[in-house]
């Protein structure tokens, strides 16, 4: 049955080959992204880190996304 | 209301949403591939072939919508100046270019088997690969300039014209003699495909739709980390 399945009455090269190849390129594309994402959070903190302690206190106290990428990063440590 | 609209609301609020897709999107994916790789039925004449419908379709749609979309904030852009529109298109470009890509080759996977040949060099698929090095084109413009106001000029130039094809590749079909079937599914009209197959197929437009706008949003959020860090000393 699961052969049969598998075959798919002989199209079973270009079906799993079709699916696959989308499912690859898709993981992919999204583990790249992730990791530039990862890339450019951890970029963004060595640069607050490298403020001044009262530059550092306004960074944070005026921006969310500094806020928020400090907390993300905290959570995930 | 102009407040809401702020990158620190707007990154809050896409790290809401990425959270909301993550926890749904295997679900869905489960179910579309459930429903198109075992439940809907092989097509009469093509068999179980007919399969690769399941994400030749929404991956040609999106690729499609993609341009649709960057064409039109590249107008506006173009005319109104508005900064996040550049970002926006900056961060879908190479989703479209994915999917286009993926249509193309799926559509290949599934010529062989239907037509006897892997290409041909007819308008439907001639287009498609234009729209391909339109999409190419563009995200080079983003790479390979530096100043964002000749960026801006260039990539919505590369838009207005790459959407000319648009229509050209919807009408293909209809215009000239194509190896390609005509549309099954019209938005005005009856279409000519069994709910039983036309389920699985937005089944798995709604996963493919899920997945573009996790990308969407996490390159979004890139572009926002990238402003931020360069104007931290101003923050």
């Amino acid at each position: 049955m699961i052969t049969e399945f598998l075959a798919m009455n002989g199209y079973g090269f270009y079906v799993w080959m079709s699916f696959s190849i989308v499912f690859i390129a898709c993981a992919v594309v999204y583990l790249k992204t992730r990791k530039t994402l990862r890339k450019y959070e951890s970029e963004f903190l060595v640069e607050l880190q490298n403020l001044s302690a009262e530059e550092k206190n306004k960074a944070l106290e005026n921006s969310k996304v500094a806020q928020q990428i400090l907390a993300a990063n905290s959570k995930m440590n | 209301m102009f407040k809401f609209f702020s990158s620190s609301n707007i990154y809050s609020l896409i790290q809401k949403v990425i959270n909301f897709i993550n926890s749904i999107f295997f679900l869905i994916l489960i179910i579309g591939l459930t429903f198109a790789l075992v439940l809907s039925p092989p097509d009469y004449i093509q068999g179980d072939s007919v399969r690769i419908m399941y994400v030749h379709v929404p991956a040609a749609w999106l690729g499609l919508a993609c341009f649709s979309f960057i064409t039109i904030l590249s107008i506006l852009n173009f005319i109104f100046k508005i900064r996040n529109f550049y970002f926006i298109n900056k961060s879908i470009a190479p989703i479209g270019l994915l999917f286009t890509c993926l249509a193309i080759i799926t559509g290949s996977l599934w010529g062989q088997p239907t037509w006897g040949t892997w290409w041909a060099w007819d308008a439907r698929l001639l287009s498609m690969f234009v729209l391909m090095l339109f999409y190419i084109f563009y995200i080079l413009a983003f790479k390979l300039l530096n100043k964002e106001e000749l960026i801006v000029k260039v990539s919505s130039i590369i838009a207005i014209i790459g959407s000319i094809n648009l229509p050209i590749i919807k009408y293909s079909v209809e215009w000239w003699t194509t190896l390609h079937q005509p549309a099954s599914i019209k938005i005005l009209g009856s279409s000519s495909i069994h709910p039983a197959m036309l389920l699985p197929l937005f089944a798995m437009l709604l996963v493919f739709l899920l997945y573009a706008a996790l990308i969407f949003l996490m390159k979004y959020k890139i572009e926002i980390i990238r402003i931020k860090k360069k104007n931290i000393k101003r923050i």
